[in-house]
C-alpha cells in the first residue's frame, strides 16, 4: 500500500520531506467520500482506492519533475485540487500517487483587461471577492466557491450567470499544462511570453486538449496555471449580511435584483426564456429544481421532508417559475430598461411577479452546495448539458419519466423536469437533472439508472454531458461523432503512452461495468474483450 | 490523366480538372508568397465525396489542399507540395436558419454576401469582421477567427457545431451535432464543445491542416430596430484608448473601431466618397467609430440610456473626445458607413484594400489596448529604417470584448507588378513582425513566412501541435507546408 521506495525517494528530493507522505493516516484522509457526490455508489466502491502516497508541489517545475519521475518508475498518479468532485477525483488503482495541488494557490488580477491568473490550488471564493472589488465577476458553479477554479473550468463551469457566457471554455485564457509525460505546454499568449491575457494559438488551438464538453477528470495532464476571463459587473458594493449559516449578500436594488415570476404554463415559461434572450437583457434566467425551494426554506432535514412531503404530482405539474437576475451593468437607467422589457414580456405571457428577497443567497458569491446532501445524504447530477433552449426545455421530462422506474431508491420529486436555463442570451440552453438517494440503502437501482440515462440520450438523440470518462466510453463512443472514443484514445495514447495519468480514466466506467456483477445485465453494447489499456494491479 | 480518372470516379468527370489553366488559377493568391502548382483540382458536391477524395489521397500519400473562398490574402491555399486542390465552392447551401434558437448552419462554400442576405430575410444578421470581401467563405473566416467589429457580446466566438472530414477520411461532427442522426435529433447543434475532447478547437486557425470542415453553424443576432453612429477625430491614441476602457466594459455600443486616415480613406474612396489622396490628407490621424443600437424591444429607451451614459462620460471625464454623429468636414459619412458595417464588401466592386495600389499585405496581432501607442511607434521606427513613409501605412485597431484586448492591423500597399517593391514590402513585413513580436505582440495566426518565426519562439507549443497532428494526420497530407507542419 505504498509506492516504490526508489520513486518515493526521488519524489521526496523534489518537494522535501515535509510535502510528501505515505503515512496511512494521511493517505486515509484522501479516501473518496463521504462528501456526498456519487457517494456510496458502485463506482465509488469498486473503483476508488486510498493513495499509496500524497505529494504537494508548489511550482510548475516541481509538478513536471514529479510527473517525469512517475513516468520513469511507472507510478500511476492523479491530480487533485479539492477533491470535491467525488470518486472520479480520487485514486483508482493501488499504489497510486495523489498530487495535491493546494499549495499552488497564488492569484493575480488584471483589472483593466478582465482576467485573473490563478494556480490550481486557488478556489473561487477569494477571486470572486477580488473581482467584485474591481468591478468584475466570475461564474461560480453550484458546487460552491470552495472548489478549485481551474478544476472547475476544465471540467464544469456553469451557473445561472452563464446567461452571458455559456461555455466556460471561452473563459479559459493563457494556460499552462504539464502533459502526462511531464512535457510542459504553454497555450495562447503564454506560448510566447509571460502575459496570459489571450487564450488561443498560435495556430490550431491546443485548449482542445483541456477538456471536452465536460472534463477529462485529470487523465490528460495537469493544469498548473490559467488566466480566467472575468465579466464586467456593476460598480456598487454587495454587502454581506446575516449570521452563518444564514448569510447573504444585500443587493443594491437599483443595480442588482432577483425577480421571480410565476408563469401560467410550461409553454409560457419556455417562451419567456426565448424572449428574454432575444431581447438581450438580464444577467441570469433560470428555472431551478423545485425541491430547492424546500431546501432553501428548511432549517434541517426533518423540516425539508415536512415541506417537500406536502407536494405531489399535481402541485409540481402546475408550478412554473422563471427566476431572473437583473444587473445594471451600464447604469441605473439600463437596469430600468431591462426591467421594462422584462415586464413587457411577462405581461404578454401572463407571468405574475412573486415576492423576491432583496439579497443573493447563492449564485453571486457562495453558490453554496452544502445543503445539497441535506435530504438523503448522497447526490449526483446525471446530466448538466449546454445545447439549445429547444433541447434544454424538454430534456428533463425524459429524465423524469425514466426516473419513475428507479424511485425508490431515488428520492421522489414528483415528476419535476429538473433545472433549465438560458445561456449566451438564449443562443444556448442548459439542462441539469439531479438525483438523490440514501447511501446506506441498496444503490443498485441508482447505478442502473445512471447508465440507463446514457442509453436514453442515445436513443432520443439528446446531447449529454456524460460522455468521455463519465459513462462507458465504448457505449457512448460509437454514437457520438461518431466514434469520438477512437480519437480520444489515440490522443491519450500519444500523450500518455504508459497510461500513468489517472488510470484507468477515460476507460474507468467501462472497467467498472466489467467488474461489477450487478452491472452486467445492462451491458448490451460492443466492447473489446480486454480494454485497450495497460493493466494496473 | 490517371489522377483525373480516379478522382472522376468519385466526383464525376465534370468536377475534376488537370488543365493547366485551372491548376495555375489555384497556384497563386493575393499574398506575397511564391506560387505552387497543384496536380489536379476537384469540386466535390458532398461530405461523402470529400471523404472519398481524402481517403484516396491518403492511400496514395498525396497532399490535399482545401479551398472554400474565392479570394485569398495569406497564401494558405497555395499548394506548397503539389497535390489535389479540393475546392468546396459547390457546397454552398445554407442548410438551416433556426430563428427560435438564432442559429444558422451552412456549408463551406457559402459567402458573406449569401449569408447576410438570407439571414436578413428572417430579421437576423451574423456579426461581421470589418468589410470582409463579399465572396469570401464565412466558414473559413469563422474558423480562422477573423475578429468582429462587434464588441458587446461577452460570448465572443460565433461558431457553434461543425462537421469535419478528418485527414484519414472519417466524417465527424463536433459538439452537440455529434448526436446520432443529427440534424434529425433533439439536439440542434448549438454547442461546439465535445464529444470527449474539444475537437473544434483543433480546427480553429488550422489553415486546413487538421481536416476539411464541410459545414458549421453560427450564432445569428437580431437586426436592431434603430442604429446610431458616432465619430470622433483622434490625435492622441492613448487618450482614445482610455475613453474605450471607460465605456466598453459598461456595455456601450455594438460596433466600435479605430481607423487611421489611410485605411479610412481607402474605404471611403473605394465606395466613391472622394479621392483617396484628398481624403487621406483631410481625415484626422485616427477616427473612432462607435455605433449604438436599439434592439427589438423598446429600442428608443435603449438608445436613450446608452446616449445618456456616453454624454455623462464625455462631459465630466473626456471633454477632449469630440464624439458626435458626424465627422467634421465629412457630411453624410454616418449615413454611408452605418449600413456598410453590417454588410460585407460588395464582390462586384474592387476590394477596398486593392484600390490603393493594387496589392496589399496585412500584418496583424493581438495585444492590450494600452500598448497600441507603443506599437505605433515601433512600426514608425521600422518603417523609417526602411525609408518607407509611415503616411502610407494603413492602421486599424479593433477592440475585442469590452476592450479587454484588441487586434492591431497594419496594411502595406504595393504595386503587384513591381517586383522590386514587392520584395521590399516582403522584407519590411518580416522585420516589422519581428520587432513587434519582440515587444509582446501576439500573432495568433501564423501565415506564410511568419509561421517559422512564430513557432521558433513557441517551442513547447510547436512540439505539442506536431504530436497532435500526428494523431489525426499521420501522413501529413492535409495542406502540408503551412504552420509548423
Ligand atoms: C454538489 C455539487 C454541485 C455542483 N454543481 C456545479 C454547478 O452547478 N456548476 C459547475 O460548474 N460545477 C458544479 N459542480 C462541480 C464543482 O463545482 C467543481 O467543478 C468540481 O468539484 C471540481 O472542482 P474540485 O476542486 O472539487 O476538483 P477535484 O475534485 O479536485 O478535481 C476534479 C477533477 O479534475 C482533476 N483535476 C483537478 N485539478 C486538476 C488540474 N490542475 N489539472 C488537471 N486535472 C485536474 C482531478 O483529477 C479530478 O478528476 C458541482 C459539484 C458538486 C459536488
Amino acid at each position: 500500500m505504498s509506492i516504490q521506495k526508489q520513486a518515493y525517494n526521488a519524489l521526496e528530493a523534489v518537494v522535501g520531506s515535509k510535502y510528501i507522505s505515505d503515512d496511512p493516516v494521511i493517505c486515509e484522509g484522501y479516501r473518496s467520500g463521504p462528501g456526498g457526490y456519487e457517494s456510496g455508489l458502485g463506482y465509488e466502491r469498486v473503483m476508488t482506492k486510498i493513495p499509496g502516497a500524497v505529494i504537494m508541489p508548489k511550482t510548475t517545475e516541481e509538478v513536471q519533475q514529479i510527473v517525469k519521475i512517475c513516468n520513469r518508475y511507472k507510478v500511476p498518479y492523479v491530480p487533485y485540487a479539492t477533491g470535491f468532485y467525488g470518486p472520479r477525483s480520487h485514486c483508482h488503482v493501488e499504489n497510486e500517487l495523489l498530487i495535491d495541488l493546494k499549495r499552488m494557490n497564488q492569484f493575480e488580477i488584471d483589472e483593466k483587461h478582465f482576467y485573473i491568473v490563478v494556480g490550481p490550488g486557488v478556489i473561487y471564493s477569494p477571486i470572486q471577492q477580488e473581482a467584485f472589488n474591481k468591478g468584475a465577476y466570475v461564474v461560480i458553479g453550484g458546487g460552491g466557491a470552495q472548489a478549485s477554479a481551474i478544476a472547475n473550468l476544465i471540467g464544469d463551469g456553469w451557473s445561472p450567470l452563464s446567461h452571458r457566457i455559456g461555455l466556460p471554455h471561452r473563459r479559459i485564457l493563457g494556460t499552462e499544462l504539464v502533459l502526462p509525460d511531464g512535457e510542459l505546454v504553454k497555450m495562447g499568449s503564454l506560448a510566447h511570453g509571460d502575459d496570459p491575457f489571450w487564450g488561443e494559438g498560435p495556430g490550431p488551438d491546443l485548449r482542445g486538449l483541456l477538456r471536452g464538453f465536460t472534463g477529462l477528470r485529470g487523465c490528460l495532464g495537469i493544469v498548473t496555471k490559467m488566466a480566467i476571463k472575468t465579466l464586467p459587473f456593476q460598480p456598487e458594493p454587495l454587502i454581506p449580511t446575516g449570521i452563518s449559516p444564514n448569510t447573504a449578500l444585500a443587493l443594491p436594488q437599483k443595480r442588482v435584483k432577483w425577480v421571480n415570476y410565476q408563469m401560467p404554463s410550461k409553454a409560457a415559461q419556455v417562451k419567456a426564456m426565448f424572449e428574454i434572450g432575444k431581447a438581450e437583457i438580464a444577467g441570469a434566467v433560470t428555472k431551478v429544481p423545485l425541491f430547492w425551494r424546500a431546501i432553501a426554506k428548511a432549517e434541517c432535514k426533518e423540516e425539508f421532508w415536512e415541506i417537500w412531503g406536502k407536494e405531489n404530482e399535481d402541485t409540481i405539474k402546475n408550478f412554473f417559475i422563471v427566476r431572473v437576475l437583473l444587473i445594471g451593468y451600464t447604469s441605473e437607467e439600463q437596469m430600468e430598461y431591462d426591467e421594462n422589457v422584462l415586464n413587457d414580456i411577462m405581461k404578454e405571457l401572463g407571468g405574475i411577479p412573486r415576492p423576491t428577497k432583496p439579497s443573493d443567497e447563492s449564485w453571486l458569491k457562495n453558490a453554496d452546495s452544502a445543503g445539497m446532501w441535506l435530504m438523503c445524504g448522497s447526490y449526483v447530477s446525471v446530466d448538466y448539458i449546454i445545447e439549445s433552449l429547444s433541447q434544454a426545455t424538454v430534456h428533463g421530462e425524459y429524465y423524469a419519466e425514466l426516473k419513475r422506474k428507479y424511485t425508490p431508491p431515488l428520492m421522489p420529486d414528483y415528476g419535476d423536469p429538473g433545472w433549465f436555463q438560458s445561456f449566451e442570451l438564449g443562443h444556448q440552453g442548459y439542462s441539469e437533472f439531479l438525483v438523490y438517494w440514501d447511501q446506506d440503502e441498496d444503490t443498485t437501482g441508482v447505478d442502473h439508472f445512471y447508465l440507463e440515462t446514457s442509453k436514453m440520450n442515445i436513443r432520443e438523440r439528446f446531447y449529454t454531458s456524460l460522455l468521455g470518462p463519465h459513462q462507458p466510453l465504448f457505449l457512448t463512443g460509437p454514437k457520438y461523432g461518431p466514434n469520438y472514443h477512437e480519437w480520444l484514445l489515440k490522443v491519450k495514447n500519444e500523450f500518455d503512452p504508459l497510461w500513468v495519468c489517472h488510470p484507468p480514466v477515460p476507460l474507468a466506467h467501462d472497467d467498472f461495468v466489467n467488474r461489477a456483477e450487478w452491472m452486467k445485465p445492462l451491458k448490451d453494447w460492443e466492447s473489446p474483450e480486454k480494454l485497450p489499456m495497460p493493466e494496473w494491479k | 490523366m490517371r489522377i483525373k480518372n480516379e478522382l472522376a470516379k468519385i466526383v464525376g468527370k465534370d468536377y475534376v480538372s488537370e488543365s493547366m489553366e485551372d491548376r495555375v488559377k489555384y497556384s497563386r493568391d493575393e499574398s506575397l508568397l511564391p506560387p505552387g502548382i497543384p496536380d489536379a483540382v476537384v469540386w466535390p458536391g458532398s461530405a461523402e465525396e470529400v471523404s472519398k477524395v481524402v481517403v484516396w489521397c491518403n492511400e496514395k500519400d498525396i497532399p490535399v489542399v482545401p479551398v472554400s473562398s474565392k479570394v485569398h490574402f495569406y497564401g494558405c491555399t497555395i499548394p506548397k507540395q503539389g497535390g489535389i486542390v479540393v475546392d468546396l465552392g459547390r457546397m454552398n447551401k445554407i442548410l438551416e436558419i433556426d430563428t427560435e434558437n438564432r442559429l444558422a448552419r451552412f456549408e463551406a462554400g457559402v459567402t458573406w454576401e449569401q449569408l447576410v442576405e438570407e439571414l436578413e430575410k428572417k430579421g437576423l444578421r451574423p456579426i461581421l469582421p470589418l468589410l470582409p470581401p463579399g465572396n469570401r467563405s464565412v466558414l473559413t473566416d469563422t474558423l480562422e477567427r477573423e475578429v468582429s467589429t462587434n464588441i458587446v457580446y461577452d460570448y465572443g466566438e460565433p461558431m457553434q457545431s461543425a462537421e469535419v472530414v478528418w485527414p484519414t477520411g472519417e466524417i465527424f461532427r463536433c459538439g452537440s451535432a455529434s448526436v446520432n442522426g443529427f440534424p434529425d435529433s433533439k439536439s440542434r447543434g448549438a454547442n461546439p464543445s465535445g464529444p470527449g475532447l474539444d475537437f473544434y478547437r483543433f480546427l480553429q486557425q488550422a489553415q486546413g491542416t487538421m481536416g476539411i470542415v464541410t459545414w458549421i453553424s453560427i450564432k445569428a443576432e437580431n437586426i436592431p430596430k434603430i442604429d446610431k453612429i458616432f465619430f470622433a477625430p483622434v490625435e492622441d491614441l492613448a487618450y482614445a484608448q482610455d475613453f474605450l476602457y471607460r465605456i466598453l466594459p459598461r456595455r456601450i455600443g455594438q460596433e466600435c473601431l479605430l481607423l487611421n486616415n489611410v485605411d479610412f480613406a481607402a474605404i471611403l474612396s473605394a465606395k466613391g466618397f472622394g479621392d483617396f489622396d484628398v481624403l487621406r490628407a483631410k481625415l484626422p490621424p485616427w477616427t473612432l467609430i462607435l455605433t449604438i443600437s436599439g434592439l427589438i424591444r423598446r429600442p428608443e429607451e435603449k438608445i436613450a440610456y446608452e446616449e445618456k451614459f456616453l454624454n455623462q462620460v464625455l462631459t465630466h471625464e473626456f471633454q477632449k473626445m469630440a464624439l458626435t454623429d458626424n465627422l467634421p468636414g465629412f457630411p453624410g459619412l454616418g449615413r454611408l458607413l452605418m449600413p456598410m458595417l453590417r454588410r460585407p464588401w460588395p464582390s462586384n466592386l474592387p476590394y477596398w484594400k486593392s484600390t490603393v495600389k493594387g496589392g496589399f499585405q496585412n500584418l496583424f496581432f493581438i495585444t492590450k489596448p494600452n500598448q497600441t501607442p507603443m506599437f505605433m511607434e515601433i512600426m514608425e521606427m521600422v518603417a523609417s529604417r526602411y525609408g518607407y513613409p509611415i503616411a502610407d501605412i494603413g492602421s486599424y485597431i479593433q477592440p475585442i470584448e469590452h476592450n479587454r484586448a484588441c487586434q492591431v492591423e497594419f496594411t502595406f500597399f504595393y504595386d503587384p507588378d513591381d517586383d522590386v517593391e514587392k520584395a521590399f514590402i516582403g522584407d519590411l513585413y518580416i522585420d516589422a513582425a519581428k520587432a513587434l513580436m519582440n515587444e509582446g505582440a501576439f500573432f495568433t495566426r501564423p501565415y506564410g513566412k511568419l509561421a517559422s518565426i512564430i513557432y521558433d519562439r513557441a517551442a513547447n507549443y510547436t512540439m505539442t501541435l506536431k504530436r497532435l497532428k500526428k494523431v489525426f494526420d499521420p501522413k501529413n497530407i492535409m495542406n502540408p507546408g503551412n504552420l509548423c507542419f
